[in-house]
Formats: structure tokens, sequence, C-alpha cells
């Protein structure tokens, strides 16, 4: 894992914005670091030269002088805490050696004389740690070998980790990408070979688009555009829309307000507004249909609309059972009712209408 | 006067669609395809109305409506999308949008709405309008304001008829009303939705798509 990215930030400083720009890539209140770089500067002022550095590391980038101040920041703070100069000088060794040994990330080079002479270094460090404390020589020395060793097999181990990491996830990666890419040639690379080839029938284009972009919701969002579950009124209605789209090559666009679950009665409502919805699709002429579903407490209305010829109802064929039997009569059965409103040229709008039984 | 209008999508695709569609029935003035972008260009060329993406690659559209209007209070906004999770259009809207219609609107209808909402009127697709009744529904409501948190019965009138997919100036005429009077209902309703806390906002916006 790398370190999160950090900037000194214009935004809400106080000096050259490193306190803010640590806030920002840790995510901690800024006050808290602030108040931390206060501390550290209190001890013998390795805050300020901390501070220095990091403001020397993000302006110049300039690696050394950005470990010196660092180095010198550590040696303050260990000296304010009480430890003597010695061990101080000690850890510092050891810290300089290890910066060289682990040098360009944690790369140990062996090829290299500087990391053995890092190594050295930190040898010597630790030994003029640990020869001057005298009676606790021996009780530390377990523990001194022990970091030591870790100090020197951490790196390699974190990285050994990182890279297991990175794996897995481009496993995983590569995984979901083949998913994508079946469920693409399934269904978005079929549809538009079918597209090219109808290219000049916009009609069927357009409810193969249609059609594409349904199903490629439902995957996409895991959830249906409307209803709350397949048995819901809304749900119904939106899979009826759906099919008339597909068989007539019209726009179907459902709103709704409210929901309910299905039953005989809803049901015979939903066939009665896939009749409407025929009826404008093939009658209209109009390409668009709006349909609204409204569910309140004691009833249940659905609008069918379109902006399409309209017609005289008194010069319809009886023979034409659709609009009589298919809608009003159905909905009659079902203890409801049907209104249509149209006229020539004015387009037509069936409103079906079904009180609902007091649960 | 042509209205001046800035598009904000990252689907050039989409950008180029709209263009034509819209044809000369407005003036065009820029295009941007991220908020970063889009922030300074339409403080720069302050346009009527600006047309918004509520989904962006670097942020979502409220975010742009926040960084411009304490500057440009003149420009109006109106949300066009293809696919959103109803919170996100709230939020848009409360933002400050004037509208919300979907991307699937015809040329002319994209057109007057855009004429509309530079107007300072508000614009509602039928499903945003289905959603808002769904969300403000009658005899529901306990305690808070009743005068940002209820709907008039015209009010409620109105938003049915733009869910059945009425134009206003059909609904001024079913209602015998003037198209004026349609538009401050509408208007009116958008206030209520940008300042009401019902709860069932966001509760029904949670599980709801608007697409």
């Amino acid at each position: 894992m790398p370190l999160p990215a950090f900037a000194p930030r214009a935004e809400g400083r106080v000096i050259a914005g490193v306190c803010a720009g640590i806030a920002q890539a840790l995510d901690v209140d800024v006050t808290l670091v602030r108040l931390v770089f206060a501390l550290l500067a209190l001890a013998g002022g390795a805050g300020i030269l901390l501070y220095l550095a990091l403001w020397a590391y993000a302006t110049w980038k300039a690696k050394w002088l950005w470990a010196a101040l660092v180095l010198a920041a550590g040696v303050l703070l260990l000296h304010a805490v009480g430890l003597s100069e010695r061990a101080v000088a000690g850890i510092a060794l050891v810290a300089v050696g290890l910066a060289f040994a682990w040098r360009d990330g944690g790369k140990f080079r062996l090829d290299t004389p500087l990391s053995y002479g890092g190594l050295a270094v930190a040898a010597a460090g630790a030994v003029l740690l640990l020869g001057g404390e005298g009676g606790t020589t021996a009780l530390l020395a377990p523990g001194a070998v022990a970091g030591a060793l870790l100090l020197i097999a951490g790196p390699w181990l974190w990285r050994l980790a990182l890279e297991r990491d990175a794996e897995r996830d481009a496993r995983i990666r590569t995984e979901e990408r083949s998913e994508v890419a079946a469920r693409v040639h399934d269904s978005v690379l079929q549809t538009l070979a079918l597209i090219q080839r109808h290219s000049s029938e916009p009609r069927r284009v357009a409810a193969l688009a249609r059609r594409q972009e349904r199903e490629l919701r439902g995957w996409l969002y895991e959830d249906r555009p409307l209803g709350d579950d397949e048995a819901s009124l809304v749900a119904a209605l939106s899979a009826v829309a759906a099919d008339v789209e597909e068989l007539h090559g019209v726009r179907v666009e459902l709103a709704s307000a409210g929901d309910c679950a299905i039953d005989d009665e809803s049901g015979a409502l939903v066939l009665a507004a896939r009749e409407a919805m025929t009826n404008a699709a093939k009658f209209s002429g109009a390409d668009e249909i709006d349909v609204y579903a409204e569910v309140s407490g004691d009833a249940i209305s659905v609008f069918v609309r379109d902006r399409g010829s309209g017609f005289d109802r008194s010069a319809v064929p009886t023979d034409r059972r659709g609009l009589t039997e298919s809608i009003e009569r159905r909905l009659e059965r079902a203890g409801g009712w049907a209104a249509v409103l149209t006229a020539p040229g004015e387009g037509t709008e069936v409103e079906l209408h079904l009180p609902r039984r007091q649960a | 006067m042509k209205r001046r209008v800035v598009l904000v999508d990252d689907h050039s695709l989409f950008l180029a669609g709209v263009r034509a569609e819209l044809g000369d029935a407005v003036e065009i003035v820029g295009e941007a395809g991220s908020v970063t972008d889009a922030v300074p260009l339409i403080k720069e060329l302050d346009p009527d109305v600006v047309l918004l993406d509520v989904h962006l690659a670097d942020g979502t559209g409220d975010t742009i409506i926040n960084a411009v209007s304490p500057e440009r209070p003149g420009v109006r906004f109106l949300a066009l999308s293809v696919s959103d999770a109803a919170e996100d259009v709230i939020s848009v809207i409360r933002a400050g949008a004037r509208g919300y219609v979907t991307k699937t609107i015809s040329g002319d209808e994209l057109a007057a709405a855009i004429d509309r909402v530079a107007a300072g009127d508000a614009v509602f697709s039928p499903r945003l309008a289905g959603f808002v009744l769904d969300a403000f529904r009658a005899g529901e409501h306990v305690g808070g304001d009743a005068e940002v948190d209820e709907l008039t019965p015209r009010e409620r009138e109105v938003l049915q008829l733009i869910a059945r997919g009425y134009m206003y100036k059909e609904i001024a005429a079913r209602l015998s009303i003037s198209v004026k009077t349609v538009e401050s209902h509408v208007s009116s309703v958008l206030r209520k939705l940008q300042l009401s806390t019902r709860h069932e906002l966001t509760r029904w916006a949670t599980q709801h798509r608007l697409v």
C-alpha cells in the first residue's frame, strides 16, 4: 500500500500549508496535525525541523536535504525525551546505516558496496547503543537482535505481501472483465449487429436500442427502474410497456406514484392497460405513449395517453371488440370502470379506474 | 432573442446529439465535460441556461451549481440525464436546478424546457412528477411546516397531468386556467421540493431510480 499522496495545500494554510496537506492526505482533522507539530516543536525544536523537512521535500523534492532534516529532528526529539547522548548517537547511526542499506524503496542491492557500508554503520550504531548501558546489555541483546532482523527482513516481507495483494487484485479484475465481456458480447454486440442490418428501418432500430437499454439497465443497476418487486402493479405495467414497445416500435413512457401488490382485479387492470397501449401503438400513429399509474389508499388509476389521430367512437365498427370487450367489460367485471377521452385529431386518453378492496 | 446555453456532459457523442437536436432553437455558447472545466466556463460565459448532466466523471451536478450560483445568480440550471438514482436528482434540484428532464426528450420539447427554465419557471419530467406526488402523498404528513410540506389540491392536479404526459398548454386548457398559472403552480411545487423536510423525499429517493 503506497502512502497517501502528500502536497502542501494553499487552502487553509497558516505557514506553508504542510499541516493542511498532511491532514488531507491522512483524512484527519488539521487541528490534530498542528497539535502534534506544536508538541514536537517543544521537544528541542524537532517539530520545526520536521516541518521544514516536509516543506523542503514537497517544494524541491530534494531527498538528501529532507533526510538530513528528518535525522536532525529525530535526534533532537530523542534527546528531548531524555535518552543519553550515546544512545541518541547510536540510534542515529543505525537509522543512517539502514537508510543506506535499504535505499531506493527497499531494494537490497548486494552488488553495491554502499549497502554493505550501510549495514556496517548500522551495526556500529547498535554496538554503540548497547555497549554504553553496561548492566542492561544482557537484557537488551535478544531484543536488539530481533529488532535488527526485523529491520533487515521487514521491507522484503512487506514487498512480498504487497505483490501478493496486487496479484490477487489483478486476478479479480481479469475475472470481472471477462464477465463483462461475455455479457456485452451476448447482448450489446448482438444488438449492434442487428441494428446495422436493419439500419433502413428506423422503428425497428429504435425498438432494438430500447430493448437493449432496458436489459443493460437491469443488469447494471440490479434493480427495476420502477416497481418494488416482480409482483407489483408498476413492475407488471413496466413489463407490459416493454412488450408493447418491442412489438410495435413505439416509445412508452411510464410514470407512477405509489405501488401495490398484484391480485386478480389489478391483474385485469394491467391487461386492460396493455390493450389500451396496443391500440394507441397500432392506430393512433403517435410514436410515443405516456402511461401514468397512481395508487392511493382506496383506488388505482391508470392513464394511457397518446397525441395521435384520435377517433370518433360512434364511427368505430361494432365488430371491433378491442375497446369495448378487452378494456371496458374487463374492468367492469373486476369492479372498476374505464373512460375514453378522444376526438379526431386530438389524441386519445384512456383512463382505467379500479377501487381497492379494503384489506 | 435566442437563449444562450452551456452544455455540460461527459459524453461527447451525446453533446453532439443535443447540439443537432436543438439546432437553431438556442445559441449554444459553450460545452464542458467535467466539473473542473464547467465551473470557470460558466462563470466566464454567464449563459441564460446550463444543461447539466447529473453525473460527471469528476463529481456531480450539484457541485457545479453550488460553485457557480453565488457569483452568477442569474444562471439557471436544467438537469438532463439518462439514468439516475432519485436521490441524486433531488440533490441537484435542492442545489437549485429549475427542473429535470430525461435525455430521451425530443428536441422541440427540450427547447421549450430551456425557454421555460430561462424564464424562471420549472420543468418536471412525467416520472419526476410521479415521484413528487408519491413523496408528498396527502394525509400521511406528521408535523413540520405545512407551508412547504404539503401540496395544494391544484398543485396536485397539475402534477398529475404532467405525469400523464400533458404539456403545459394542454394542462391549461384542461383545467381552464392560463399557461402562466400552470407555470406558477409548478414553480411553487419546485420550491416545496427544494425546501421541504419531508422524510419521504429521502426515503423514497434512496429506493428508486428516475430513468
